[in-house]
């Protein structure tokens, strides 16, 4: 299995899908901070809009402005909304070999396709892990100097990093793995990230629009319980905790990598 | 003298279309094997249930005895180039070989032993996307050489290749039978093969025609032996031929084939009868000619049979 994993991290980092992905997930991270940059402070109590604390658009707009411990934990944890492009990777990484019909010539080294499987799930966890510590360093080093273009301390933002880490990183091998499941189930690539996007952005909030009580029960629900982070949720929707809404995700994504398999096995490769 | 692979009452069905139909055969050790038959005759599927990519509905296909998939290092003991298509178009070639070996646990050093050995070595750097069809070709046969197997399945290898790479071709596989590997290589024309294959089963629509040596086949074609005449004198040779004891026929306004006949004597005979010549070939039957025959020149991706490369004129009733 270690061969095989070798074999997918050459095929991975030789094409352009997870270069491309982590840097629109860079990207998108980094305007967060920027939006928590230009915000802090600002019609907040003491400030005042308008008042000597905001010299111009580019300079530190509210200096000496406090940074609460909350604040600081959403500014580290702000790359967790990345965790779609951790599923996408996870689709990309197994619906690539039907797409340019590489799967022949990996099927041929790897007949035993649960092997096959198997190994994408732990490829696309290995690079969810990459991606997740990427988008922390991201959010640690331009987040600090936001934070301390504002007077704010650096350590009391990289104090923050073990709270939010685990959660954030946890998260993002999840969804990889349930990128996974759902490709080896639809193999067609844009299938099945029409499939992925479509979910997430619609289907996802239509039914949380509906019944609000199915949330923690739905993907993102149980993702927001695995980061600990319910930021923007209301308390009502209960979620649950950390180890519950893993277990789901997990559940979800080892579902559909099963039943993918399953079904993957039986499929003639012509 | 082993079988290194078996196929026994190998049948796939696609929904209600039977694509193959209970064939049996074996490939020998150090011998060449022709796959033949027709475009749609079943020749990939059945490469295809050989490796475990399409599931078979009956009989049994095995190398020593055992599935592809139960093999324990399949790409060490078994290499199959397919399809020209399955590549990623942005890898290095090279990287896609890396892959390959990293995943089948062989060392990186035989990544630079196959490009050397199919000539690529130069472009190993370049993405597969820029590649043509014959370097992928030879890429393709790079992938199946990775594991130094001692058995080659080849998918219409010659696909794409021009005639320097078909002839670098024929002198890799008997390279490789040479070695005593077993090479199982599959193609819809005879022509392609004749001078590399030692054995032929000759496939169409799914069902086993003939196994045997092309030795075998090569003396039934030579049953269509003859001269083929041009001459404008066309008629006054019907009359004198028809004097001395030859069979002939007419294949076009000004030429006819005399069946059984050598240069040594019609030349003379020519000479006596004092007949204009334009032309004058030794017509040796072909390979081809028996293959469209055992075949019935069906072709399910043509209307029209055979190719029309090996008969340049219409042979009514064919020869006999």
């Amino acid at each position: 299995m270690t061969a095989i994993v070798r074999g997918e991290w050459l095929k991975l980092r030789t094409t352009a899908i997870p270069w491309v992905l982590a840097g629109i997930a860079v990207v998108i991270t980094g305007l967060f901070i920027l939006v928590y940059f230009l915000n802090h402070g600002a019609g907040g109590g003491g400030s005042g809009g308008g008042s000597a604390f905001v010299p111009n658009d580019w300079g530190a707009p509210h200096p000496g402005y406090p940074h609460t411990t909350t604040q600081l934990r959403d500014l580290v944890g702000r790359g967790l909304t990345g965790y779609i492009f951790a599923l996408l990777l996870g689709v990309l990484i197994i619906t690539v070999e039907f797409r340019h019909k590489t799967a022949t010539t990996s099927f041929l080294v790897t007949p035993r396709r649960w092997q096959f499987v198997l190994g994408k799930l732990l490829m696309a966890a290995l690079a969810a892990i990459g991606l997740a510590v990427l988008l922390l360093a991201v959010t640690v080093v331009g987040g600090g100097i936001a934070v301390v273009a504002q007077g704010g301390s650096f350590g009391s933002l990289l104090g923050q990093l073990g709270a939010v880490a685990p959660g954030l990183i946890l998260v993002f091998v999840l969804f990889a793995l349930l990128g996974v499941g759902v490709g080896s189930l639809v193999t067609n690539q844009v299938a099945a990230l029409i499939i992925c996007l479509g979910w997430f952005l619609i289907v996802e909030n239509i039914i949380e629009a509906i019944w609000h009580g199915t949330v923690k029960w739905l993907p993102t629900g149980a993702a927001s319980a695995a980061a600990n982070v319910t930021a923007g949720r209301d308390a009502d929707f209960g979620l649950f905790n950390w180890w519950q809404g893993s277990l789901l995700i997990l559940a979800y994504g080892l579902v559909f990598a099963a039943i993918g398999s399953f079904v993957l096995a039986r499929r003639d490769i012509t | 003298m082993t079988s290194a692979i078996e196929v026994r009452g190998l049948g796939k069905s696609f929904g209600s279309v039977r694509a193959v139909d209970d064939l049996s055969f074996e490939v020998a050790e150090g011998r060449v094997t022709g796959f033949l038959g027709p475009n749609g005759s079943g020749k990939t599927t059945t490469l295809r249930m050989l490796l475990g990519l399409v599931s078979v509905t009956d009989g049994t296909a095995t190398f020593g005895g055992r599935r592809y998939a139960d093999l324990d290092h399949p790409v060490r003991h078994v290499g199959a180039a397919l399809e020209a298509t399955s590549f990623h178009p942005t890898r290095r070639a090279g990287d896609h070989l890396k892959s390959v070996a990293l995943a089948s646990g062989l060392p990186l050093s035989r990544v630079d032993e196959t490009l050397e050995l199919v000539g690529l070595t130069d472009v190993a750097r370049r993405r597969v996307g820029k590649f043509s069809l014959g370097m992928r070709q030879r890429l393709q046969l790079a992938t199946a050489l990775l594991g130094d197997p001692e058995i080659l399945i080849l998918d219409e290898p010659a696909n794409g290749l021009d005639p320097q790479g078909i002839q670098w071709l024929r002198q890799f596989i008997r390279g490789q039978a040479s070695a005593g590997h077993a090479v199982l290589v599959s193609s819809h024309l005879l022509s392609e093969m004749e001078e590399t294959v030692d054995d032929v089963v000759i496939i169409s629509q799914g069902k086993l025609v003939l196994q045997t040596t092309l030795a075998d086949l090569a003396a039934q074609a030579g049953t269509g032996t003859g001269m083929r005449i041009r001459t404008p004198e066309i008629t006054r040779l019907a009359e004198v031929l028809n004097a001395v004891p030859v069979g002939w026929r007419q294949v076009a306004p000004d030429t006819l084939v005399i069946d059984g006949a050598t240069p040594e004597w019609f030349g003379p005979f020519a000479v006596q009868h004092q007949i204009v010549l334009y032309e004058l070939v030794n017509e040796r039957g072909s390979l081809e000619d028996v293959f469209l025959r055992l075949t019935h020149g069906f072709d399910a991706s043509h209307t029209v049979p055979g190719s029309g490369q090996s008969a340049p004129f219409p042979m009514p009733g064919g020869p006999s």
